[in-house]
């Protein structure tokens, strides 16, 4: 997939597209609007990361430029300006998420297959982990034929899990994926270890689930 | 007491005040103008006696008459005219009231004396009106003041509650523009139409407040928008570089350790610089409070949210939501903040096995909604210094800079809800919201 990254704060720009390329991605990075409206206007785009805050131009102009492209990108907006009103108005015009800034890495490669997902079906098969089959889109995992009964946030850190696999997530990173910017500075490491004990209770009655592995003092990886 | 109904009272006040007086006073005057009248008429008489005493001589009148006097009264005796001659040092011309005996009966009269030379002989000749005449009509008038200015008031009373209804009708309107107006950009510019200087004025004035109170928050908004933004940028390059450090294959785990340690403080600070930016951005009014919900739903939703955190520990949540509480115009995601907030510090706080315990109910006409554990309590000075920033002094391991506390004070605040707390060391503690209503 061809990802354009508009951002103006160059480091960042180069931190998301090697962190990207690693997951095949092309990218492209646009430094200022001017010559991300070009880029816009002359390429084809499977993906826009979009950062509002531009010096030169008026974040929201280009993303109706994005919107008005005819091989319609998925875009997702990401802003440092924090304003609820900005993610709002670029969620009505038309953008398919939103990222505020400071934002994990693994984080945004989620939200860009679960764009993905929703705007180009791409019918990801099911997951194979272990014995199990997870399947991100019916939100279902199953063993054998049997389904594995989860709660939403245990489903969510396993398919974050597996999105990244073979990559170790911190705890603050399963955390915030599945809290998103809950204002808690005590983020308490200790929630994300009660939701990965029942995770692994709850696979582990059916067949084993060591292929989760605890990463001593740091996270998780799913190793597969 | 409204204004209009104070005007009116003063109005109705002073006039029946001012009449009154006037009434009383009223008896005196017409006897002052009744006594000066029949004076004039007692002179009149007189000039017409002796008029006809020249003409007709003084023998004319004594002629039928023993004892040199002469009397005359009209059928009612209310006036009576007495002529006889007297033998006097001095010449009199006075009026006088004095009191007669006349066929039994005592009837009070105005007397005017007055004596004259005929052929050497000096008469006196006394002209009478008697009292009860003139007592009568002052009793019949005062009556009938007393009367006119009953009416007069009550009518006036009337008349007087529509014209300050009237009058101030546009300070009302200028009022409910007000309690309509929760946030300064909200204000109705439109002017009230009124031709008073004083409601243009004041009606002008709150205009160009609210304006430059706008303006304020707009530039507080901008600012607010522009430090995040310098501030959050170099955090995101700094956890972006680390991240993409930490995927590397070849890194060892003492190198993975200290990159997630540096990775932690990163996000320490970042959620130092978004709880700050909050609660400027909730003490500017950034937020909008449009909405309206139940009190009990909002925490059960918290409830949920934190259950796997309460089951790790063997903490039960009991709720007893025996009133129903209703947020209007309020902002729910930030009151799930601030019900997070408190319940996730009891879950921290409580040791394992313990209670919290969640009621609503009715107290001295607030709706309180409390959040109380069996945890380890606080002493004084923690109790104090709770909702300061950056202040903790409990010595919890898991404790971070307080700030959580801080940003519910702040949205408690912003919504009018009051926070009590209430502990007790080694007993636990007690958060009560006094939500209006």
């Amino acid at each position: 997939m061809n990802i354009l990254i508009v951002e103006d704060e160059e480091q960042l720009a180069g931190e998301m597209a090697g962190y990207l390329h690693k997951e095949n991605f092309l990218c492209e990075i646009a430094s200022t609007g001017n010559e991300a409206s070009e880029k816009i206007a002359v390429n084809r785009y499977d993906f826009i990361l979009l950062d509002l805050g531009l010096p030169d131009y008026e974040g929201l102009d280009l993303l109706k430029e994005a919107l008005h492209s005819d091989y319609q990108p998925g875009i997702i907006i990401i802003t440092a300006r924090g304003a609820l009103e900005d993610k709002i108005k670029g969620l009505d015009l038309g953008a398919d998420d939103y990222l505020a800034k400071p934002f994990s890495l693994a984080e945004l490669l989620s939200r860009i297959f679960a764009v993905a997902r929703r705007k180009f079906n791409t019918h990801s098969d099911a997951i194979n982990a272990g014995e199990f089959l997870v399947n991100i889109q019916s939100r279902k995992i199953l063993h054998k034929t049997k389904e594995v009964e989860l709660t939403r946030k245990e489903f969510d850190l396993l398919t974050y899990l597996l999105l990244n696999k073979n990559k170790t997530l911190t705890r603050i990173q399963l955390y915030e994926h599945i809290w998103g910017n809950m204002l808690d500075d005590q983020y308490d490491s200790n929630f994300i270890d009660v939701h990965m004990k029942n995770l692994r209770r709850k696979l582990s009655v059916h067949a084993s689930a060591d292929w989760i592995k605890t990463i001593r003092g740091v996270g998780y990886q799913a190793v597969l | 007491m409204k204004l209009r109904y104070k005007l009116s009272l003063f109005n109705v006040l002073s006039k029946f005040l001012f009449g009154a007086v006037f009434v009383l006073l009223m008896p005196a005057i017409l006897e002052r103008i009744n006594t000066l009248q029949t004076d004039n008429e007692l002179i009149n008489k007189r000039e017409r006696v002796i008029d006809l005493i020249e003409r007709w001589g003084v023998a004319f009148f004594m002629e039928d008459v023993e004892n040199d006097a002469y009397g005359s009264y009209n059928i009612l005796r209310e006036e009576y005219i007495s002529l006889e001659r007297v033998e006097l040092e001095e010449h009199w011309n006075f009026i006088e009231v004095t009191r007669r005996n006349i066929e039994d009966e005592i009837i009070d009269y105005r007397v005017l004396n007055y004596t004259f030379l005929i052929d050497g002989e000096m008469y006196l000749l006394e002209i009478g009106k008697s009292l009860s005449s003139i007592h009568k009509t002052e009793k019949n008038i005062t009556r009938l003041m007393w009367l006119f200015l009953l009416v007069f008031v009550l009518a006036s009373s009337v008349t007087d509650i529509s014209f300050a209804t009237f009058l101030i009708r546009p300070l009302e309107r200028i009022n409910q523009k007000l309690k309509k107006t929760s946030t300064p950009a909200q204000f109705d510019t439109a002017l009230v139409l009124t031709s008073t200087t004083e409601f243009i004025q004041l009606d002008q004035t709150l205009s160009e407040l609210m304006q430059k109170i706008n303006d304020l928050f707009r530039k507080e908004k901008e600012t607010t928008s522009n430090i995040s933004h310098e501030l959050l940028t170099p955090i995101s390059v700094l956890r972006g570089k680390l991240e993409n450090l930490m995927i590397q294959k070849d890194l060892s785990n003492e190198s993975l350790q200290k990159t997630e340690e540096a990775l932690k403080t990163l996000h320490r600070l970042k959620t130092m610089v978004n709880s700050l930016l909050m609660i400027a951005r909730v003490e500017s009014h950034q937020y909008l409070k449009e909405e309206t919900f139940f009190a009990d739903e909002l925490v059960k939703e918290v409830l949920e949210e934190l259950s796997p955190m309460a089951e790790d520990k063997n903490i039960t949540f009991q709720s007893h939501f025996d009133l129903k509480i209703k947020f209007e115009h309020a902002n729910r995601a930030l009151l799930f903040n601030m019900f997070y907030n408190i319940v996730n510090n009891a879950i921290k706080y409580t040791q394992r096995k313990g209670v919290i315990s969640l009621a609503t109910f009715r107290q001295n006409n607030y709706s309180v909604l409390k959040i109380s554990d069996n945890g380890p309590g606080m002493n004084e000075i923690q109790l104090q210094n709770l909702f300061t920033r950056f202040k903790n002094t409990t010595k919890h391991k898991n404790s971070g800079t307080g700030i959580g506390l801080a940003i519910s004070k702040t949205i408690a605040d912003f919504h009018g809800i009051q926070i009590r707390v209430k502990s007790t060391e080694g007993k636990g503690t007690e958060f009560f919201f006094h939500i209006p209503s």
